[in-house]
């Protein structure tokens, strides 16, 4: 077998939902091997979240979970039990990395903080990935995507296309579990850097990551332009000159910045007579009558296909694409001709297409080597294969409540 | 003092505007040298790019929006349009582990200076190419603006409230900085493969396929159900109440999520258990939220009493998931990201002391990370030419001359 980018890599990964097994799934996913602790019964919770086929909820069919967990070996261990704490540590033992995303406060309570885990095995990565991290005021305060959302900032500038009634239209999150996905890709690129600096020192150390500012980072120009210029950009104070414009059997979204891209795009309307008027002759009056322009240009658009209005504006490098939904990006020419989509085959939930790679590399390539796995799927391998404990303790174990 | 974790590694990075700068942002606040190489000719866009009052003309070393992204990095400046000054680029590059870029477009090759190309030149470097939409396939050669992207990969239409139209997401380039972090974590990755077998590689990083990993339970809903989703706003499929709620100050909001009967419970009792909290339509979860039109409705006549920080203390207290919607200004002041250190004042030879938001990393032993100030235009001339390159000042004089080094 080729190895594979992050080969030889020891992953623990105690984790549910989003944020923690999306960066365990980054490591996972380019080779690292990734050992998931869930809770025994229910496990992790995004195998009762959806989407379900059929929208038959089973705890093997979570389309969430199946995504966020490929590649990875996954055992139900009861950390709160004794034993179950005994084996935990163990594992700790042999990792080079542990990922969690457990209420600090708890963390704490179970004896399984950096500073009790880094006697145990000194080279430990440990990578907590928290709402809002392991210090300060709100450390112990309650969250979930929403909150995140809400409490970066994020949601105060959504939509950028901006709102007619402010009272009416609150500050909106974004899609689905964005914040955890953020949090979890900053969790995997600071893992990497501690291991880097464990080269040379031999030494682990504490990753701290908190959903809130790896949010917040994502909107830093944003908070830039705020803190230094004054101006704060809010879902009632939109970007200006960039729309999603209706043509006859759909949407598009054009981006017109630029006094080039704006001539360009009046003579590709044939140029009208609107368009001469001094209400749009610069960028500050095309953004000042941002209302009337954009009518006017769904007068001429709406005359037109989609697929019309893209290559139109194609053609003069302007930038433009459909407003997809994912059925028509699953189908699109590119993400085909790129092989984004990739067929996965799991014992339980059976053959769909997933999302792929997020990036190619060209020696050591994106692969899914076993999808998702099933719920203590590798008690067996890890427990009996890698720590020494027989079939007859596991047994004894899983009566216990402590796998 | 102990050292960054990157430190030793040398980066020539042509990375320009936001999706690209923000990788390297990355690398050098964790102690990489990047070396940036722009022009006078053609410095990196965002040096002109103003928010403000565009009438002030503020200078090339002067943006706040280069500032905020380039922290950290040196900068040279050749002029790429002459083959003298790609050969200059090339001697930069063979010192160098990993060269990066984001053109809107083969570039590199055109210059010379592809993968297989530099691999000539140095066989484990790293290279790192950021686009729109891939160096392979139909739009290879389209330039990125990430909101078309986003447009693309189905991200507008999930966004708005519920049962909107599609709505235009993220103001501030979200798919740029997320890319860039994926390109980041790849690039971390190749350099471990690199340290365990000597081997570099190239990484080819599509924007529309980020944006697209990003979209998990939409996707599989439609590959496992043919279903379409649309924008669902601040609600959820299972959480009921799941809102953003008035309060009293001006265009002030709290968002709340409730997620188990004991959570309404506690959520009950903080709000002193009002009558309605007692109706029939709320008995439950399942009622709650089919009922959760109106449910939202009553809990705004309780949020509107207080200011939003008010109202997620009195919450948070009694355990249920509570925050303010905070606007740009009130993050820059949270007390809890100030108590984290999250902004920090960088000196700038020409801005001043500008606050700028950190990376969200923080490791426990390393220091806090490289924040010196975004480089003036050629700021590092010196060191690169004369330092690194170890030329003579007659040689540099004569580059300058024949507008090699400009």
């Amino acid at each position: 077998m080729t190895m594979q980018a992050l080969s030889g890599l020891k992953v623990v990964e105690w984790c549910e939902f989003i944020s923690g097994p999306y960066c365990g799934k980054l490591l996972a996913d380019l080779g690292a091997e990734v050992i998931k602790i869930e809770r025994p019964g229910l496990g992790d919770k995004a195998r009762s979240h959806g989407p379900f086929p059929q929208d038959i909820p089973h705890p093997e069919k979570s389309g969430t979970f199946l995504y966020l967990n490929t590649n990875k070996l996954g055992v139900t261990l009861n950390v709160r039990s004794t034993t179950g704490a005994e084996i935990f540590k163990q594992l700790v033992k042999q990792a080079d990395i542990l990922v969690e995303n457990n209420p600090p406060r708890e963390v704490e309570e179970l004896g399984f903080n950096y500073e009790s885990l880094k006697k145990l095995n000194p080279r430990l990565v440990m990578t907590s990935i928290t709402p809002f991290g392991q210090t300060g005021p709100y450390r112990d305060y309650k969250s979930c995507d929403l909150i995140s959302f809400h409490v970066s900032g994020m949601a105060y500038i959504n939509p950028s296309c901006g709102v007619d009634d402010i009272e009416q239209k609150p500050p909106l999150r974004g899609s689905e579990n964005q914040s955890g996905l953020v949090a979890g890709l900053s969790g995997a690129i600071a893992t990497m850097s501690a291991i880097f600096a464990s080269h040379a020192t031999g030494l682990g150390q504490h990753v701290d990551i908190s959903e809130q500012e790896a949010l917040a980072n994502v909107m830093r120009i944003t908070l830039g332009t705020y803190a230094l210029e004054d101006v704060a950009w809010t879902r009632y104070r939109p970007v200006p000159l960039s729309e999603i414009y209706h043509c006859n059997d759909g949407l598009v979204y054009m981006v017109l910045d630029q006094d080039k891209t704006w001539l360009s795009w009046v003579e590709a309307m044939g140029n009208p007579e609107w368009a001469m008027s001094e209400l749009f002759q610069d960028q500050v009056s095309r953004r000042e009558n941002r209302d009337a322009g954009k009518m006017l240009i769904e007068e001429w658009t709406k005359e037109h296909t989609v697929d019309e209005v893209v290559r139109a504006a194609e053609a003069r490098r302007i930038p433009c694409k459909a407003v997809n939904t994912v059925k028509e990006s699953f189908s699109s020419e590119l993400l085909a001709d790129r092989g984004y989509f990739v067929e996965v085959d799991h014992t339980a939930a059976g053959k769909f297409q997933y999302p792929g790679a997020p990036c190619k590399l060209s020696l050591t390539p994106w692969r899914v080597e076993r999808p998702a796995p099933l719920l203590g799927q590798h008690n067996e391998d890890v427990f009996c294969g890698r720590l020494g404990y027989t079939r007859q303790d596991l047994v004894t174990m899983r009566a216990q409540g402590a796998i | 003092m102990q050292k960054l974790p990157l430190e030793g590694i040398r980066i020539t990075d042509f990375c320009h505007v936001w999706a690209g700068p923000h990788v390297t942002q990355w690398l050098a606040v964790m102690g990489a040298e990047v070396i940036k190489i722009e022009s006078n000719l053609h410095p990196d866009l965002t040096r002109s790019f103003f928010a403000g009052d565009k009438t002030l003309t503020p200078g090339l070393n002067q943006s706040v929006d280069f500032a905020v992204l380039n922290y950290g990095k040196k900068c040279c400046t050749i002029n790429m349009t002459l083959p003298k000054g790609r050969e200059l680029a090339k001697e930069i590059m063979r010192v160098s582990d990993i060269v990066t870029e984001n053109f809107g477009g083969a570039v590199m090759d055109r210059w010379g200076l592809g993968y297989s190309d530099l691999q000539k030149l140095k066989p484990d470097i790293i290279m790192y190419s950021g686009s729109g939409f891939g160096r392979t396939g139909p739009y290879k050669e389209l330039p990125a603006y990430a909101p078309i992207v986003d447009a693309f990969a189905g991200l507008f239409s999930l966004n708005g409230c519920l049962g909107s139209e599609p709505c235009p997401f993220g103001v501030g380039g979200w798919t740029d900085l997320v890319a860039a972090q994926h390109g980041a974590f790849a690039i971390l990755a190749a350099l471990h493969h690199r340290s365990n077998t000597g081997e570099g590689q190239y990484i080819d990083l599509s924007m529309t396929e980020v944006a697209s990993s990003f979209l998990p339970d939409a996707i599989m809903d439609y590959t496992m159900n043919d279903r379409v989703q649309g924008a669902q706003g601040n609600r959820d499929n299972a959480m009921a109440p799941h809102g953003c709620y008035r309060c009293q100050g001006d265009d002030e909001w709290i968002a709340i999520a409730v997620s188990s009967d004991e959570e309404w419970k506690a959520f009950c009792d903080a709000i002193g258990n009002p009558e309605w909290t007692t109706d029939e339509r709320f008995r439950d979860g399942l009622n709650r939220w089919k009922n959760q039109e109106e449910l939202d409705r009553l809990i705004q006549e309780w949020t509107k009493t207080y200011s939003h920080h008010e109202a997620m203390e009195i919450l948070q207290r009694a355990g249920v998931m509570a925050g303010p919607s905070l606007k740009a200004e009130e993050v820059v002041q949270d007390s809890h990201l100030r108590e984290r250190e999250f902004f920090i004042d960088i000196e700038h030879p020409e801005m001043g002391t500008v606050r700028l938001a950190r990376l969200p990393w923080k490791l426990s032993d390393s220091p806090q990370g490289n924040y010196n100030h975004a480089p003036s235009l050629g700021e590092h001339n010196d060191y690169v030419f004369k330092e690194l390159l170890n030329m003579s000042d007659e040689k540099i004089a004569q580059l300058q001359e024949e507008q090699v080094i400009l």
